[in-house]
């Protein structure tokens, strides 16, 4: 699944970036590797946008670059 | 000697607030990411060398994402600074350190500043940065640049580590896992032509990075063979991110005294254990759920999540909440707060200098004309822009508590659902909220967008929110007229200028294709929450005191004394009091007067204050002063709906010339006299609705909010009904958790 099925309050673990290019590049960047665990913090009001804490920072997200991010149940 | 030192890192970690503190300058800061957007440079003495202190603003990676961060990246890559001081922020070091291994694999000189070592220390921890400093073989120094910190010694390692500096030594044993080499003997000759080292060439095309790979000029067949190796950009980021867990692990744990105080809480908790056995197992179990508690809040700490956030995001909390603070803000600032420092100011400028001044003119047998030029010119005009100088700081103030503290970055996440049907960004939003203060500063900071499109459409949407300049404009013609209810006339300003901004940007979406963005990534930090220092606090008021009695003794006071002695003086006649003679701004805006009839204000004196406006908002208000006070310029049957029309004219047209250059700057000659035009239409549009509407509602009260109430409804029902339908083909992002969501269906397939 990606983050746009992940629920809030929830933690994850990341398995990959899909897609390509810059937004791609930004992602792995700013630390979305595999086994990174991240928690979903909130969801914007008006929807379409995702607040992600992951390393120690907190990262808000539009659908198209939380699509990318590949995810995994936290057990 | 003569160095050249670049202050570099990761968006929002001190940069600027540790460039103030070493060169004592005021460069702007705010809790945010992006608030440098330029380079700021300085040149300063230490210790007999002459530096030459750079800013530069934030970036992630070498690899940059929008325009700003390739200003930085240019900086580094020519190799132009003697060092690079490399700022990190201890709450997220392993982000941080990803840049600063891309500096020490392009090897380039850097000293490593770990800051905010004071949130560390709240959080009772230590860091232990021989550790890291071990590996990475650069000197690190610990500090706190908010608060006083130990500039001198930073200065001292980095003259040392400039003099003594030659390779860095450190292994970057990850790089081993990659292809470097093969990559090398591809693309060698490339990149020695280009000017990059081939080893960090190498790892730029492993991470299939545009910029460089554009530099290399590679042929075809060159292209293939990388082709042909596979992807390795997200493996890049892996083995470093990989690196930087195996360098820090360890390194961040509880300092000893919070250690012992946890051990002294422990055995508070067991002393009753042997006295009674009920209790004690509640009590035990209390203990393990507290135990728990804080454990979960730590692993959440670790994550970078907030608890406050639970709260101040929360799916039903959020709106609530940030019209509250709105209200409070509101409240003070123009309510009882504001109103009562501006109304001991009026007091005192008029018993202390108007009547005084005037009355020693008259005893002086002063020209009738000096007396006028002085007392209604000087003092009315500017006086009566000075006693607002508490309600601007209070803006300010409050402007800058939400910058620092980190709630803007919240405001931005919440509207974010707006502002991506429109085409603009969360981001868009801090240069709008900033527009509150000053549009023409405001204007400057959207050269933080990535996206072109949506950084013209940002420029050219900020001066539709009421800048600081008009605030004595409505607050003046307001207490007039409305007397009580001015604050919400006031209020009412407010939300039409950013109502008239949201409006204008969906047009633009849908009819002007150069301002078109589409759908737009938006990829935004979220700054942590943090207390404004005392010292900051106070900087803030007291700059925009300075800036304020600055323009008012400068710009204001002489427009006002040339918009005076135009409208008091005719091109005959002389002085014109008490003679039958047109003065010369009477004739020359008594021609404009016409196109403003419409509108309720079609004479003279009006148009001579919008106009001597167009140099400074506020010098609108008084030229009104100095023309004879706001009784002569809101004639005619409707005076207070004149006068309303005034004040919404007055919101939307230019604000300045001083914002008009910086749209020049951000978006360019073109698009500065589209604002222009933009500014102008909208302004009388909206003031000609306006004017309309509210005569019709003078002259038919009754049928006017009987059609009211049913277009409400109707449009309640219309909102409603594209809810439901949108609801049936689901919706925008629900979390998942929606019933009829769209998605779901699709994931349940996967």
């Amino acid at each position: 699944m990606t983050l746009l099925d992940a629920k809030v309050n929830t933690k994850y673990i990341v398995r990959g970036v899909s897609g390509e290019g810059n937004a791609r590049r930004r992602l792995l960047d700013m630390g979305f590797t595999p086994d990174c665990g991240l928690y979903i913090a909130a969801v914007a009001p008006m929807g379409g946008t995702v607040l992600v804490g992951l390393r120690g920072f907190m990262v808000a997200l539009r659908e198209d670059a939380a699509s990318l991010i590949e995810i995994e149940a936290d057990k | 000697m003569e160095y050249t030192v670049s202050l570099v890192g990761n968006p929002n970690v001190g940069k600027t607030s540790l460039y103030n503190r070493i060169t004592h300058s005021l460069e702007h800061v705010g809790n945010w990411h992006g608030v440098t957007v330029s380079e700021v440079s300085k040149k300063i003495m230490f210790d007999h060398n002459s530096i030459n202190m750079v800013d530069l603003p934030g970036l992630y990676s070498l690899s940059v994402y929008s325009y700003e961060e390739s200003i930085s990246r240019d900086r580094i890559l020519q190799r132009s600074s003697d060092l690079i001081i490399n700022i990190c922020e201890v709450n997220n070091l392993a982000r941080n350190l990803y840049l600063t291994l891309q500096l020490l694999e392009l090897d380039v000189p850097v000293v490593l500043v770990i800051n905010m070592m004071d949130e560390l220390r709240k959080q009772g921890k230590v860091l232990n940065y021989r550790q890291i400093e071990k590996v990475l073989k650069i000197p690190i120094v610990p500090m706190s640049a908010k608060y006083h910190s130990d500039v001198h010694l930073l200065m001292d390692v980095a003259l040392d580590h400039i003099k003594t500096h030659g390779s860095n030594t450190v292994d970057l044993e990850y790089l081993k896992k990659l292809p470097i080499d093969d990559v090398v003997s591809i693309i060698g000759a490339n990149a020695s032509a280009a000017g990059f080292s081939p080893r960090w060439a190498a790892v730029k095309v492993l991470e299939n990075d545009a910029f460089v790979l554009g530099k290399l000029c590679l042929d075809e067949r060159q292209s293939a063979v990388l082709r042909a190796m596979g992807d390795f950009q997200a493996r890049v980021a892996q083995v470093r991110y990989e690196f930087i867990d195996k360098i820090t692990e360890g390194a961040i744990s509880r300092s000893v005294s919070d250690e012992h105080h946890e051990m002294h809480e422990h055995e508070a908790h067991n002393v009753p254990l042997e006295t009674d056995g009920e209790l004690v197992a509640d009590l035990k179990d209390k203990h393990v759920r507290h135990h728990n508690k804080h454990k979960e809040s730590e692993r959440l700490n670790m994550l970078g999540v907030s608890r406050l956030d639970k709260i101040v995001l929360n799916k039903y909390l959020a709106l609530p909440i940030f019209l509250l603070i709105m209200a409070l803000i509101f409240v003070v600032t123009f309510g009882l707060v504001g109103n009562f420092f501006t109304w001991l100011l009026e007091l005192g400028i008029d018993k202390l200098i108007y009547g005084p001044l005037t009355g020693w003119l008259a005893r002086i047998n002063c020209p009738a004309w000096i007396t006028g030029l002085v007392g209604d010119g000087i003092i009315q005009g500017v006086g009566g822009i000075l006693v607002f100088l508490p309600q601007i700081v209070l803006l300010f103030f409050f402007l800058a508590m939400l910058e620092d503290s980190g709630y803007i970055s919240r405001v931005a996440f919440m509207t974010d659902g707006i502002f991506r049907k429109i085409g603009l960004s969360g981001r868009s939003a801090f240069t709008m909220l900033m527009g509150f203060g000053c549009s023409a500063t405001a204007v400057l900071t959207a050269r933080g967008l990535e996206d072109d499109k949506m950084r013209k459409k940002t420029v050219l949407l900020t001066p539709f929110m009421s800048c600081s300049a008009r605030l004595p404009v409505y607050s003046t013609i307001a207490a007039s007229f409305f007397a009580a209810g001015s604050p919400f006339i006031i209020f009412g300003m407010y939300v039409l200028g950013a109502a008239v901004a949201l409006v204008i940007a969906a047009l633009f979406e849908k009819c002007i294709k150069p301002l078109k963005s589409g759908k737009l990534s938006f990829i935004m930090e979220m700054p942590p929450y943090r207390l404004p220092t005392a010292e900051r606090v106070f900087q803030i008021i007291w700059n925009n005191i300075k800036v304020f009695l600055i323009r008012v003794g400068t710009t204001i006071f002489a427009l006002n004394v040339i918009v005076w002695l135009l409208s008091n003086f005719s091109f005959t006649a002389g002085y014109t009091m008490g003679k039958d003679a047109k003065s010369i701004l009477e004739v020359f805006s008594g021609l404009i007067a016409p196109v403003f009839s419409p509108l309720g204000f079609g004479n003279w004196r009006a148009v001579t204050s919008l106009l001597s406006g167009l140099v400074a908002k506020e010098v609108v208000i008084s030229s009104i002063e100095s023309l004879g006070g706001i009784e002569a310029v809101f004639i005619g049957a409707h005076p207070s709906l004149s006068a309303l029309t005034f004040m919404v004219f007055t919101l939307l047209y230019v604000p300045c010339v001083a914002t008009l250059v910086a749209i020049k700057k951000e978006a360019g000659l073109k698009w500065m006299f589209f604002s222009l035009g933009l500014q102008m239409g909208a302004a009388y549009i909206v003031s000609l609705l306006f004017h309309s509407i509210g005569l019709l509602f003078l002259l038919n009260a009754g049928l006017m909010t009987g059609i009211c109430i049913v277009a409400a409804v109707a449009a309640i029902c219309i909102a409603v009904l594209i809810g439901k339908l949108r609801g049936k083909h689901g919706c925008a992002y629900c979390n998942g958790g929606c019933r009829n969501c769209e998605r779901r269906g699709r994931n349940n397939k996967k």
